[in-house]
């Protein structure tokens, strides 16, 4: 280990997952010197997340699991180097990658400026979420969150869960749960994923896929988990004894539920919020990888990765032939099946959500707010939805609810169809709020280089 | 100066100016689209992008004198304060004008020196200021630094939020606004009137009276050649502090601000880039700090060196606001002019086109003022304030 002396190093990965994992391994096999930073303290992403010390892993399917083990003994032997807890706060208008150190046991959090000739970034997908009456109420999270507190602590919160909204993952989190011995209450699917059998045969074409799901669907029939298809949500409500009161609605017939927790998911999709896009003047190669350029899953993104690897190395000059995109097509064929098997029967129009429903959680903005502030105004520009009306201007700069405001003023608003999420994120630094102090802390000065960043030498 | 009536002002004018197309939809377009309307005229904004998407959108809001030295532009000022205060207590802006000391403070002998030379002057000017003692200082103020050695509050300042007042006026008013509208031009007659207004997509629309306000694209439609100068500013944005931690009744403005504003004697002249410090305890909670000033810098980009520099003299200033985030950084693009001095009145060789703009960083304290102005020159009216000196006339002197 020797001490980093430069701050400029050929390319910067951000994202341990398996599509920065993949980038990296593919660059430093092109001969560059590569640095990857991970918000967390390990590797494997989401997808991959493994658990804390001391707990046991969730379960995993055999082919999965090699999947893994193939791309952690290849990066561990690929010289890249690593930090961690290090996020990605954006590109500075010089081309700085400035990256976030977070406070760590006698340690003060510190913003890093990295120069680098190339960036990947591969900081994978985030859930979509559909807004309800409730939905910002203690005790309801997403599904992919409650599966990420499995996989770090190889156990289940205590309580009744239930699972709620669209897509295959409610099924994948119910298995894991009925595995680690808690069972969900209830699975509320708004689509009818077997009312369509010839899409189902589809899935023919991707066996690994198809086992997958059997699998699934055995373990939660076994474990007699209803699953009911065609039925969705329409409010949570604190419960006066403590917990949550559930109303869905299916066709023609309405159920409540009581329970202690409610993870909700309506798919997924790239955690592109404020990411820069083109390059600066004199700025690094930029580009993006896996999930975050397109949410396909972690065998799309070992594939995309390593295309960007190799893409960036290609970018900086060295005679490499591209890679072929043929795996990930056929990814992308695979999970056009399932976004058409889920494609929902039945969604609310967000003209039919009530006033009082939240939109935008940070602020506090609502259903109302948004009809208020669309009345006499045709045409509304995504500032003005931002400045006037405050959707995403929170903390979370739009990540949840950019996609529930520019859905609710396409299909309400005259004049709004041309609006996109990312016109309500923007680009920008920091993309998440950064501590001042951290900011500021010396060591991350650009005059103290010697003390930045210790790189394996090799 | 300014009747204090004014806002209630509704009757129509003796002479109907007819059809008046405002280009650009900033604060001060829209405030003259506001005050033409309530009176009857008919009016059409043209905006290139959105309301307030320019300088009216990204500033930091201060209604204040506190920075300025005695003469027309302090008399413009206050002018635009009494504006706000009518239009709040008159409904039309109830709610959107916080009104509140400033507080402009030293941090070292000479600034203190450059303190006290400034208070004595805006006192001359009529402002009502007073040094604060030192046990006031930590009375009034112990969120800042030890090192503060002298506080000038400046009374009768206040805060509105550029595009909220845009938006405000624009829903309050009775004119056509159209956005992603861009205007490339005008038809003329024989004698040099303004008959048609061209847009970007090729159609003509038809005026009886123009009025460009139109920041730093005014330069191109009116041919002031040389007249303006685009500065960038870049500012930052806390998270809200929740009662973490004390805010000031006001915002803090270092008087080294006033060296950077060239506006005390004896300030430099205008560096490519300099540093003002003000920390504005906004009614969020958050805290709006600023600014750079970068002549001739036209992208809203934000740079790591500059970004920290503001915030390492902030947080020397109010030591507390280390514990808070940075949520955004973000940057506008002021119009100022050669000469310091914005650019009102009719253009010459055109009876019937006008233009307000070049306000540099005062365009929310005197936009609503300057929108009543312009609004009268329009309806062909005397203005409460002689603004001769304003004139377009000095960049366009030989204009037929």
């Amino acid at each position: 280990m020797t001490e980093w002396k430069s701050m400029d190093i050929d390319l910067l990965v951000v994202g341990g997952g398996p599509a920065g994992m993949a980038a990296a391994v593919e660059a430093r096999q092109a001969g560059l010197q590569v640095l990857l930073v991970d918000q967390r303290e390990r590797l494997g992403g989401a997808i991959y997340c493994q658990p804390d010390p001391g707990c046991a892993p969730v379960a995993m399917s055999a082919r999965h699991r090699a999947r893994w083990q193939a791309l952690s003994r290849e990066f561990a032997a690929s010289g890249a180097a690593v930090e961690f807890h290090t996020s990605f706060a954006g590109l500075d208008s010089e081309g700085l990658a400035l990256l976030e150190r977070r406070a760590s046991a006698g340690e003060a959090g510190r913003v890093l400026p990295v120069r680098a000739r190339a960036v990947v970034l591969a900081v994978g997908a985030v859930e979509r979420i559909a807004p309800l009456p409730g939905w910002e109420l203690p005790g309801v999270m997403s599904a992919g969150g409650l599966q990420m507190m499995m996989k770090r602590r190889g156990a289940v919160p205590v309580g009744r869960t239930l699972l709620a909204g669209s897509g295959p993952l409610l099924l994948a989190v119910a298995s894991q749960m009925v595995a680690l011995g808690q069972p969900p209450v209830a699975i509320i699917e708004r689509a009818r994923p077997f009312g369509q059998p010839a899409e189902l045969l589809k899935l023919l074409a991707t066996p690994g896929y198809l086992r997958e799901a059997l699998a699934i669907l055995a373990r939660l029939h076994k474990a007699r988990v209803p699953v009911l298809h065609a039925t969705q949500l329409t409010s949570i409500r604190l419960a006066a004894g403590g917990g949550l009161e559930v109303e869905c609605r299916g066709q023609g017939d309405e159920r409540r539920f009581s329970v202690d927790r409610v993870a909700l998911h309506d798919g997924i999709r790239p955690n592109d919020f404020g990411l820069p896009g083109g390059a600066a003047t004199g700025g690094p190669v930029l580009s993006r990888a896996g999930d975050c350029r397109e949410a396909l899953g972690a065998v799309a993104a070992i594939e995309d990765g390593k295309r960007a690897g190799r893409e960036a190395a290609r970018m900086l000059g060295l005679k490499l032939p591209a890679m072929s995109l043929q795996p990930v097509k056929r990814e992308r064929r695979a999970q056009a099946v399932l976004a058409r098997l889920f494609s929902p029967a039945l969604t609310t129009p967000p003209a039919d959500l009530p006033d009082e429903t939240v939109i935008c959680r940070c602020e506090n903005r609502t259903a109302g707010d948004l009809r208020g502030l669309l009345a006499g105004h045709d045409g509304l520009s995504a500032r003005e939805v931002k400045l006037n009306g405050r959707f995403a201007m929170g903390s979370c700069q739009g990540r949840f609810c950019a996609d529930a405001t520019v859905d609710f003023l396409r299909r309400c608003g005259a004049g709004a169809e041309a609006l996109e999420a990312s016109h309500l994120t923007g680009r920008r630094w920091p993309v998440r709020p950064v501590g001042i102090a951290t900011l500021l802390a010396e060591g991350g000065a650009a005059a103290d280089p010697a003390s930045v960043i210790r790189i394996e030498e090799e | 100066m300014l009747s204090p009536s004014f806002h209630n002002d509704a009757a129509p004018p003796v002479n109907d100016p007819g059809h008046v197309v405002i280009v650009g939809a900033g604060i001060v377009g829209i405030s003259a689209a506001f005050f033409l309307s309530r009176r009857g005229v008919q009016v059409t904004v043209l905006e290139a992008a959105a309301p307030a998407a320019g300088a009216s959108g990204a500033s930091d809001g201060a209604v204040s004198v506190a920075s300025k030295r005695p003469g027309l532009m302090m008399q413009l000022g206050l002018a635009g304060i009494a504006t706000y205060r009518a239009l709040a207590s008159g409904g039309v802006l109830a709610g959107e004008f916080r009104e509140r000391p400033t507080f402009i403070v030293a941090s070292n002998a000479a600034e203190a020196e450059v303190l006290a030379e400034h208070a004595a002057a805006l006192a001359g000017a009529g402002v009502t200021v007073r040094l604060l003692a030192r046990a006031e200082i930590t009375g009034l103020l112990p969120m800042v630094s030890e090192e503060v050695v002298a506080v000038a509050r400046v009374e009768g300042e206040g805060h509105a939020i550029g595009y909220r007042v845009v938006e405000r006026l624009a829903r309050a008013g009775r004119f056509t606004l159209r956005r992603s509208a861009p205007v490339d031009g005008f038809v003329r007659d024989k004698t040099g009137r303004v008959t048609a207004v061209s847009t970007g997509q090729g159609g003509l629309i038809a005026a009886d009276a123009v009025l460009v306000a139109a920041g730093n694209g005014s330069e191109r439609l009116l041919g002031l050649s040389g007249a303006l100068i685009p500065r960038k500013g870049q500012l930052l944005l806390t998270e809200r502090a929740a009662g973490r931690l004390g805010a000031p009744a006001g915002p803090l403005m270092s008087s080294r601000y006033l060296l950077s504003k060239g506006a005390a004697k004896g300030g430099p002249a205008d560096a490519a880039r300099s540093f003002g410090l003000v920390i504005d305890p906004l009614a969020t909670g958050q805290f709006l700090i600023g600014g750079t000033r970068e002549d001739g810098v036209t992208n809203t980009h934000n740079d790591l060196a500059a970004v920290r520099h503001i915030l390492r003299e902030a947080v020397t200033l109010m030591p507390d606001l280390a514990r808070l985030r940075l949520l955004r950084a973000f940057s506008g693009i002021r119009t100022a002019t050669v000469d310091r001095l914005p650019i009102v009145g009719a253009v010459p060789g055109a009876e019937n086109l006008f233009v307000a703009t070049g306000f540099e960083g005062d365009g929310i304290c005197l936009g609503p003022f300057m929108g009543e102005l312009v609004h009268r020159l329009i309806c062909g009216e005397p203005a409460a304030v002689d603004i001769n000196a304003l004139s377009p006339a000095r960049f366009t002197p030989r204009a037929a």
